[in-house]
């Protein structure tokens, strides 16, 4: 005891000894060029910030994310950065805890001028206070309308209700569904999932559909039971909004139990691992709609990103990629206008976010129009099918597209 | 009707493979009154052994690898870390089942990594119809292997030696001891069972049929519901592993369409809370009686 | 054990032992206290010297030691088994979002009641649930009582699914009333402060607020273990025919044991979602309140020592003090960066440490940190205090 109270009154004693953190931990000021910067912002560097699963549920979308965050990044800085700056990437992994990223972001937070990724539901709603209170611009890779409700919320692509409405509309119109049909969505209990079924249920209401919801969690991976009740109920379609594991459950038991009606999903309710799983041979039932073109698109950029990819990963291709790749494009254009305002602090780069009408990511995204808050950027997608034959699984069979009743919709923070 | 009827096969399919789980429970239980944590990872543990080994040997040879590794796992824990306590407290071993647990459980998931094995390809996803209601073989099979196996503890249990030197040990140890049983052989036995066990089971739950996911995390939750089952019948009663288990499947089966989804996770627990508040000792077990 | 070792100096009234008249403290006492004393003092300076981020992780370590006392309580003093912590977690955080929130929220409901008062109304909620467990409590022994235990978890699952009112729902969640006291705001608003130049803001201001509470939490603990509840509790645990025979109220006591433990966890529930400034319910069983959390729980407490209540501080430092700990440092030193599968991160590490650490404890120490300190102590010539052990 007397040798831990010596240890004690010693530590008392170093800490008195030791400078306090007291002091400034600014940065701002103008540069010799008179841009203004911040926190991130050097004159040589900036830097942005990647919160991605690395080791938890979503490892392999975080990866695939990731990389093409790198390719993009490694891209832009050769084709000369922007405000003579290059980009550089912070790297951190809460292995989609969101405890683990409450106390990874304070850390990170500082050095950083925005997210160019933030991966996961729980984490960004954890979050969601702090982006606004520190005026952080971030892209989470979640496609949730719910999200739009704060100004620095970037969301590159189509929202989940809108995927759902525009992929109804495609079964419609192939003759799948028709007007008083009964269908069924089964979806996670989550941004993800409620935000899909909100679009179920505004397409279903045009259209006279009677919708059997389903909720379930993102860890149950048997469906047989849940698809033998839809059956029982005479669906003619089943919409999911899912992960993959259970995207595999539903079109198995779809065809085990003899139902064989046609699955449509969201973007992430697919990863090439089901080709390799039992669930493989009723795949052909499922069609999955997403405003990022799949890794196999014959879209010059496309193929231009997929041959970057091969020759510096070597993990199987997965749609993460020309996703975080696009998502690296369009913040290069917003960068650019932040620059060309000669403001490259947290609150140019939001002002900056919201005069980009247009972004541009040559087809791998719909053109992104960020100007209206809590309105999704596009109301666009692609359809397409899982195929064992196409790089990272799926190949599409109907180019962007957007659904009628997809311009009626109205977004839950959408004003006007 | 269909509907009903078809959710009773399911049920009774995932059932039995709750039963062999529940089983390996209460042998250990009966053997040494520790509720083993680790359950779930004599699961993991046999399905990852059926995974490494599965390229080198084709499934057959890979599953008895598998099958055998489990009751390796089991011995092996028994022998080296619940024996050695002096002090052996069965509610301390049980906690310490629950260390054991946490680091297999870690590190097979972390050895997996992205993948994602099925490992029932003798079974899996080759269902057959049978007058409209849809039969899944995997649930055939684990329904006629569990019977088997049943049947041949219900008879060990009843007439072989070990059957009888362990009932006599769950009775009374020190009695027994007396006896000449020797106690460590019954448990390290029962430990080995169990783990047995476990690896049979698993072949049937890292299935799309029955589980809709290779050997994952959720390879482990679902051997968590063994708890449920086990408890429900008695943790000292093979007879109510069996209803336990086959009451746990339905359960969840029906409540899942019935109720809501959602709630049939909480389902089991519930009823297993019901029925422990009515009869604490479980549906089939020996009741404890206190004199003052 | 080694209580009985001790029990037995005592009684012998051992040579160094204070023949000194009562009111003069020993200087064994004084020692104690004078350590503790100077903790406090460099717990009370650690906001000067350290960064916002292991503030943080401070404050988590603080979390878990609300929750480990209480539970320590209920596992160690009154023999109960219990893994249903993570769902009185659960409903400490909700009622707290709910008392403290604003009354013209259309998604949820909010009674907007102060802060402070929230806080106290939280803890007393979670007790009277822990009570109205208490016919389980009451029937069910040993094992058996944990395993109905961990049924309050999955409940609690469904629950802060379908109560959407209350708990958000699993989708958004909801955000709690930032704390106050008497108007005084633990965020970046209100008054600037200044300690030594060092600005007080809101990772500061609540490691105070959870200092406070965390203190509180250990000094009643150790009253209540010291004196005739925790002395009926042991009495309960040790042989439940006896108590009842010496005149033990064995229901009242489980029951009391149970609500104690529970004020404790809810304590540390409102604390859990101040901390992650949002409620946000599990959608599975491995989460922020799952089961994988009673486990830690479980954990924290036998690596202490069952039923010591520094041993669950020491407890609760290591189980969640680690895994933050660790990630900080890896982002730092760059350790733990391998990526994809097989990656050793910090989580795991922490797992495996604490899951190594349990197996030890029940293998060579079941008395765990508590006794192994009360060894050294011994050796060091100091006569153990009548630990109520």
């Amino acid at each position: 005891m007397k040798r831990t109270i010596l240890a004690l009154a010693a530590t008392v004693l170093a800490l008195s000894a030791c400078s306090t953190k007291a002091g400034d931990s600014g940065s701002s000021g103008a540069d010799s060029s008179g841009v203004k910067t911040g926190k991130g912002v050097t004159a040589t560097e900036i830097t942005l910030g990647v919160m991605t699963d690395k080791s938890g549920v979503f490892k392999n979308l975080g990866l695939g994310v990731t990389q093409g965050n790198e390719l993009w990044a490694k891209d832009f800085n050769a084709a000369g950065g922007v405000c003579g700056r290059q980009v550089k990437l912070e790297e951190v992994d809460h292995g989609y805890k969101a405890d683990t990223a409450k106390t990874l972001y304070p850390q990170l937070e500082p050095k950083v001028l925005g997210f160019v990724q933030m991966l996961g539901s729980p984490i960004t709603a954890a979050l969601k206070g702090n982006i606004l209170s520190d005026k952080v611009v971030t892209t989470p890779a979640s496609w949730s309308s719910e999200l739009l409700d704060n100004p620095y919320i970037m969301i590159v692509g189509t929202t989940y209700d809108l995927e759902i409405i525009d992929g109804l509309s495609y079964l419609q119109s192939q003759g799948a569904i028709k007007d008083g049909d009964t269908i069924g969505h089964v979806y996670i209990d989550g941004e993800y999932g409620k935000n899909g079924l909100r679009g179920s249920q505004f397409y279903a209401k045009k259209h006279n559909l009677t919708v059997k919801e389903i909720k379930i969690t993102s860890t149950d991976s048997d469906l047989t039971n849940v698809v033998t009740g839809l059956k029982g109920s005479g669906v003619k379609a089943i919409a999911l909004t899912t992960t993959p594991t259970q995207t595999g459950s539903v079109v198995a038991a779809d065809k085990a139990l003899g139902l064989n009606v046609p699955v449509l999903g969201n973007n992430p309710t697919f990863d090439p691992q089901l080709l390799k799983s039992p669930a493989a041979g009723a795949l052909d039932k499922l069609t999955v709609v997403a405003s990022s073109v799949p890794f196999s698109a014959d879209l010059p950029k496309a193929k231009d990103v997929a041959t970057k990819y091969k020759a510096a990963y070597k993990e199987a291709p997965t749609a993460g990629t020309p996703y975080g790749y696009a998502v690296g494009e369009v913040w290069g254009q917003v960068l650019k206008k932040a620059c060309d305002n000669k403001d490259l602090t947290r609150d140019g780069l939001a002002a900056a976010l919201k005069q980009t009408t247009s972004a541009n990511t040559d087809n791998l995204v719909a053109t992104l129009d960020f100007s209206r808050q809590g309105t999704p950027a596009t109301r666009q997608v692609y359809a397409a099918t899982p195929d064992a034959s196409a790089e990272g699984g799926v190949r599409y069979v109907k180019p962007l597209f957007e659904a009628p009743e997809a311009k009626e919709y109205v977004a839950p923070h959408q004003q006007g | 009707m269909n509907t009903f009827l078809q959710l009773v096969v399911n049920g009774l399919g995932k059932g039995a493979v709750f039963a062999l789980l529940a089983l390996g429970f209460v042998v250990i239980f009966k053997a040494t009154e520790v509720v083993n944590f680790a359950h779930g990872s004599l699961v993991l543990f046999g399905g990852y052994l059926v995974v490494v080994t599965r390229d080198a040997l084709g499934w057959a040879g890979a599953s008895w690898v598998g099958i055998l590794s489990a009751g390796l796992l089991g011995l092996l824990l028994e022998r080296f870390l619940l024996s050695r306590p002096r002090h052996a407290d069965a509610n301390a071993l049980a906690l310490l089942t629950i260390g054991v647990d946490v680091i297999v459980t870690e590190e097979i998931v972390r050895r997996l990594g992205d993948s994602l094995p099925f490992i029932g390809e003798a079974w899996d996803a080759k269902p057959f119809q049978l007058g409209g209601i849809t039969l899944f073989r995997t649930h055939l099979v684990a329904l006629g292997v569990a019977a088997v196996l049943i049947t041949a503890f219900w008879l060990a249990f009843k007439f072989s030696n070990w059957g009888i030197a362990m009932r006599a040990q769950a009775e009374n140890r020190e009695a027994a001891a007396l006896m000449g049983i020797r106690s460590s052989r019954v448990t390290a036995t029962a430990w080995l069972v169990a783990g047995l066990l476990a690896g049979v089971a698993v072949l049937f739950i890292a299935t799309q049929d029955f589980s809709g996911a290779g050997l994952s995390r959720g390879t482990h939750s679902i051997a968590l519901a063994a708890f449920p089952a086990a408890i429900l019948g008695g943790l000292d009663s093979t007879a109510g592993a069996v209803v336990g288990g086959l009451v746990v499947g339905l359960v969840d089966a029906l409540s899942a369409q019935y109720i809501s989804f959602d709630f049939s996770k909480s389902a089991v627990f519930l009823v297993m809370l019901v029925v422990l508040v009515i009869r604490p000792s479980g549906l089939f077990g020996t009741r404890e009686r206190t004199r003052v | 054990m080694s209580e009985g070792v001790a029990s037995k100096q005592v009684v012998e009234a051992p040579p160094e032992a204070p023949a000194a008249p009562r009111g003069r403290r020993s200087p064994a006492k004084l020692l104690r206290a004078l350590g503790w004393t100077a903790l406090l003092v460099v717990l009370l300076a650690l906001p000067l010297y350290l960064d916002a981020a292991w503030l943080k992780a401070g404050q988590y370590m603080m979390i878990g030691a609300v929750g480990a006392i209480g539970l320590t309580l209920l596992v160690g003093q009154a023999g109960q088994l219990s893994l249903a912590h993570a769902f009185f977690l659960l409903a400490g955080g909700t009622a707290y979002s709910v008392l403290s929130g604003p009354t013209d929220d259309t998604r949820v409901i909010g009674l907007g009641i102060d802060p402070a008062l929230s806080l106290i109304g939280a803890v007393v909620i979670t007790a009277l649930l822990g009570l109205a467990f208490a016919p389980v409590s009451g029937r069910l022994r040993g094992i058996y009582l944990g395993v109905a235990s961990l049924a309050l978890v999955f409940l609690g699952l469904y629950f802060g699914q379908s109560a959407e009112k209350l708990t958000g729902g699993t989708s958004t969640g909801r955000a709690p009333t930032p704390f106050s006291l008497f108007g005084f705001p633990f965020s970046n608003e209100g008054p600037h402060i200044e300690i030594l130049g060092v600005p007080i803001q809101q990772a500061e201001r609540t490691w105070y607020l959870f200092l406070l509470l965390t203190v509180l939490a250990f000094v009643i603990a150790r009253g209540a273990v010291k004196g005739r509840i925790g002395r009926s509790w042991r009495a309960v645990r040790d042989n439940e025919a006896a108590a009842a025979v010496m005149g033990v109220s064995v229901i009242r006591a489980k029951a009391g044991a149970f609500a104690v433990s529970s004020a404790y966890a809810g304590l540390a529930g409102a604390m859990t979602v101040l901390w992650f400034d949002i409620l946000k319910p599990d959608e599975s069983e491995y989460g922020t309140y799952g089961i994988n959390v009673s486990i830690a729980f479980l954990a924290m407490i036998i690596i202490g020592g069952l039923g010591s209540v520094s041993g669950a501080l020491v407890g609760a430092l290591i189980v969640n003090g680690l895994p933050q700990v660790l990630s900080l440092y890896s982002t730092d030193l760059g350790w733990f960066t391998g990526t994809g599968g097989g990656a050793l991160t910090p989580i795991l590490v922490s797992s495996f440490v604490y899951g190594a650490a349990i197996i030890l404890v029940v293998l060579f120490e079941p008395g765990g940190l508590a006794a192994i300190g009360r060894r050294i102590s011994r050796r060091n010539g100091r006569i153990p205090e009548e630990q109520g052990t």
